[in-house]
This record gives structure tokens, C-alpha cells and sequence, in this order.
């Protein structure tokens, strides 16, 4: 069906061009700007919101140390696939943007349109470039749809918010709450070991809070999330090695 | 929001002026780059395909994601706000690292949640994200990760991607429990969780499961709209926009 046996299975010979190095790294750089953009109007502006320079840093530092876990894993799952789409495709569409999931699923549809599977003999030069193709497009979509909608919605709230302003006190929170609830119980029904990595991740969270506020240690706020990560994965390890 | 000083009122509109404005030209430049990669590499090798066969793929990957690509932002808005929503879309990764970040640094210097201060952490708390999550990249993946690729045992990498996000998401609840401290929302959230993931999405068609999550959140501040205490004075700055 597809001409598999005359294309080349070599991605990364056409996935690391130096031309698509440079557009990597101008996607983080571009990360790095707004970052310095925002991080500079949070400061100038602190004031505004009765926020001291030292809880603008603190914020910083708090939201960068929680990152760590989260982003280790990233790195870990983006590394697993860097033979599937080489690695400047891997830091623009898996590292940024996307998440490892959706663009593995992505990719994965998208070869299966060609009759490939993501690795292995069936996955060709061709059949790798269709599913960046489709995997960018898709993502595409995204970032238009919440450039086009970020400030529709933005009118909405501040006109409901002047018809009712107990609306904003009680909608983002409940939002929230309800968002992560829902991720969390989608886990639960995929198999025990998903469960255990949830609940050991719940405790130890639990417990770093308590010891946090009773034993008044600040800094294991801004760890816990790091420590509940790693305790559900060596939990999943165990019980699955 | 009355206890603002003129002076303050300014500030704050100096900061949305800026991060709408510098959010959507960055999400732009991120689009624009991002989405020249594939044409890159089609124009740069002889590649034999059509474009036919891109479409269906395309068409392909959107019937399963499309509904998500106006879901998710209507989702994350009241949760973000507009300044997060451009960091968050350019990022990605918003669940399993942003928002958690974004609590992480509220529950620190102790932000009360729905309150100017608690939106500011968020945007702090973000940057420092994105700065780590950007060196992690530029480093362990870009650098080293050919190397690390060669030295990682497969079951680690394995146990890694399939068991990351239960990994982070029981920790992210109870962190979010503890620091909202709004009992009713909470129990309202997770009854709802329970019941739209456990009861309606494995008795309805699949094209349901692609609104679960916005299921949830409809439904959970519907609720806790309805219940509300009408108790003014006790809940005004109980809200919780992160951003």
C-alpha cells in the first residue's frame, strides 16, 4: 500500500537541519521573552495589587521550584521520543505547546491515515513528515482559537462581573476545582497502578502540607509537589517491576 | 476591589494593557514559528506525498481534538484569566505544570485567592515555570538527550510516560483543596468528577468524553452558583482568579 520499502526510515537525517535548530531555539527564546515581559509588568506594577518586590520574587521562585518535577518528567517522556521525530521537531511541538500525550496521539492518528505505526519499518521519511504536518496543523488551531477567544471572553467577564460581581468570587475557584477533579478521576478507571500513583501522590502531598504548617516550614510548600511526583512514580515502579 | 487607591487602579491597567498586548504578539510569534517547522522540512526534502494525504491526517487528528481546541480555552479562561491564557497556550503543558505552579506560589506567600495579588503570584509563578521548563529543554533534552537516551533503562522512561499525570494530578488536588479552602465547591467538584467520569462518559457516545472535563466544570459552578451562600460580606474575596 505505501511505498515503505523505497523510502528511508531515517528521521533524524531530515528532522535536524540547522535551519530547524534555529527555529527551536527561537520558540524558547520567544518563551523567555514573554516571560521577561510579564515577570517586568508584575514588578513595575506590584504595587497595584499590595504586593511587595520580595513576594513578586518569591512567587517567581515558588511557581520555578514547583516546575521542576513536572518538568523533569516532560523531559524524560520527550527524550523516550526523540528517535520518532528527532529533536529540534521534539522541543517546538512536545517540549512547548503541546504536551507529550496529545502530540504522541496526534502523531500516532496521523500515521495510522498512511497505514503506518509510529516506529518500526511502516514509519518512513514520508509517513513522518504527514504526521508533523498533521500533529503542527492541529496545534495550530489551538493557539488561533485562543487568540480569537481570549478576548471575547475577556469582554464577557468584565461585563458579568459589573452585572454580578459575586460571579468572579465563585466561578474561577469552583472552575478550578472541578478542571482538576475531573483529570484526577479520569485516571482512576485506567488500572490499579494508575490509582496507587494518585493516592501516594495525594499523601504525600497531604503530608508535606501538615508538616509545612505545623512544624512551620515554608520552603516544603514550595517542594511538596516535586516529592508527591517522584514518591507516585517509584509507587507505579514498584509495583509494576 | 473599592479599597484600591486611584493610583493602584492605574498600575493594574498598566499591567493588563501589557500582558494582553506583549501575550497575544509572543502567542503569535510562537504560532508563526511553530507551524513553519513541518513546511520546513517538506520544502528542504524530497519528501512524496500529497496534499491529499495531509489533509487526511489532519482531518483525522482534528476529529478527535477538534471540540478541545474551543473547549479548552473556554475551560482554562476563568481559571487563567487573560494574561495566563497567552503563557499558557504558548507553554502548553498547563495542567500538569503551569496551574500547579501557579497554586504552588499562591499557597507560598499566602495570596488570597480572587484577589489582585493572587492573579500577579500566578503570572510570577508562571514565568518562573516557563524559565525552568525552558532550561530543562535546552539542556536535558537538546544537549544531552541523545546521550540520556542511551543510557536510560526502558522500563524507567516507560513507567514515566504512562504514570506521570496520575503522579502529579493527586498531589495538584489536594494542594488545591487545601489552599481554596472552600469545602462546598470542593465536595460539589469531586461529586460531579465522579459522576460525569464514572457514570456518564462510559454510558454515552465517545464524542462525549472530548467534554468530560468542560462537563465537570459546567456543571460544578452551575452548582455552586445555585448554592451559594447569600451572604455577601462572607464570601466576596473568596473567588479564586488565579490569573
Amino acid at each position: 500500500m505505501i511505498k515503505a520499502a523505497e523510502t528511508s526510515t531515517d528521521i533524524e537525517a531530515i528532522a535536524n537541519s540547522p535551519l530547524l535548530w534555529i527555529l527551536a531555539v527561537a520558540v524558547l527564546g520567544v518563551v523567555l521573552l514573554q516571560s521577561a515581559v510579564y515577570m517586568s509588568a508584575v514588578r513595575k506594577n506590584a504595587a497595584g495589587a499590595d504586593m511587595s518586590q520580595r513576594e513578586v520574587f518569591q512567587a517567581f521562585r515558588a511557581g520555578g521550584v514547583a516546575a521542576i518535577g513536572p518538568s523533569l518528567a516532560v523531559v524524560l517522556v520527550a527524550i523516550a521520543l526523540l528517535p520518532l521525530f528527532g529533536t529540534p521537531p521534539i522541543l517546538v511541538r512536545i517540549g512547548l505547546i503541546g504536551s507529550a500525550a496529545t502530540e504522541t496521539a496526534s502523531a500516532s492518528i496521523a500515521a495510522g491515515t498512511m497505514g503506518a505505526n509510529l516506529g518500526g519499518d511502516s514509519y518512513t521519511q514520508d509517513v513522518f513528515v504527514v504526521a508533523l504536518m498533521a500533529m503542527s496543523l492541529s496545534g495550530a488551531c489551538w493557539m488561533i482559537s485562543t487568540l480569537i477567544l481570549t478576548p471575547i471572553l475577556s469582554r464577557g467577564q468584565a461585563k458579568l462581573t459589573k452585572v454580578n460581581p459575586m460571579l468572579m468570587a465563585i466561578v474561577p475557584s469552583a472552575a478550578l476545582l472541578a478542571a482538576f477533579a475531573g483529570l484526577t478521576v479520569t485516571e482512576l478507571p485506567k488500572s490499579v497502578f494508575h490509582i496507587l500513583a494518585v493516592l501516594v501522590s495525594a499523601v504525600i502531598m497531604a503530608i508535606c502540607l501538615w508538616v509545612a504548617r505545623h512544624l512551620n516550614q515554608a520552603w516544603l510548600r514550595e517542594w511538596a509537589l516535586g516529592f508527591s511526583i517522584i514518591g507516585g512514580l517509584v509507587a507505579a515502579y514498584l509495583a509494576t517491576n | 476591589m473599592s479599597s484600591y487607591t486611584h493610583e493602584q487602579e492605574a498600575l493594574f491597567s498598566a499591567y493588563t494593557r501589557t500582558t494582553n498586548n506583549w501575550g497575544r504578539i509572543t502567542l503569535f510569534a510562537g504560532f508563526v514559528i511553530a507551524t513553519s517547522v513541518p513546511f520546513i522540512v517538506l520544502a528542504t526534502t524530497d519528501a512524496n506525498i500529497t496534499v491529499g494525504q495531509i489533509l487526511t491526517a489532519f482531518v483525522a487528528v482534528a476529529a478527535v481534538y477538534g471540540a478541545f481546541y474551543v473547549v479548552e480555552p473556554v475551560t482554562y479562561f476563568p481559571i487563567l484569566g487573560p494574561a495566563g491564557m497567552y503563557q499558557a497556550f504558548l507553554i502548553g503543558n498547563i495542567a500538569n505544570k503551569l496551574v500547579p505552579s501557579a497554586i504552588v506560589a499562591q499557597s507560598a506567600i499566602g495570596a488570597k485567592p480572587g484577589t489582585r495579588k493572587a492573579a500577579y503570584a500566578a503570572t510570577a509563578a508562571i514565568s518562573g515555570a516557563a524559565v525552568v521548563h525552558v532550561t530543562s529543554l535546552l539542556l536535558l533534552v537538546g544537549l544531552l538527550g541523545t546521550w540520556i537516551v542511551s543510557i536510560m533503562p526502558q522500563s524507567v522512561t516507560e513507567v514515566a510516560r504512562v504514570y506521570i499525570l496520575p503522579s502529579i494530578l493527586g498531589g495538584v488536588l489536594v494542594q488545591l483543596i487545601a489552599t481554596l479552602k472552600q469545602a462546598r465547591s470542593t465536595v460539589i467538584a469531586i461529586g460531579v468528577a465522579l459522576a460525569v467520569v464514572l457514570l456518564v462518559v462510559p454510558n454515552t457516545p465517545e464524542i462525549v468524553s472530548s467534554f468530560a472535563i468542560a462537563l465537570c466544570v459546567l456543571l460544578t459552578v452551575a452548582i455552586a452558583w445555585f448554592t451559594r451562600t447569600r451572604d455577601p460580606a462572607g464570601e466576596e474575596h473568596q473567588g479564586s482568579l488565579i490569573n
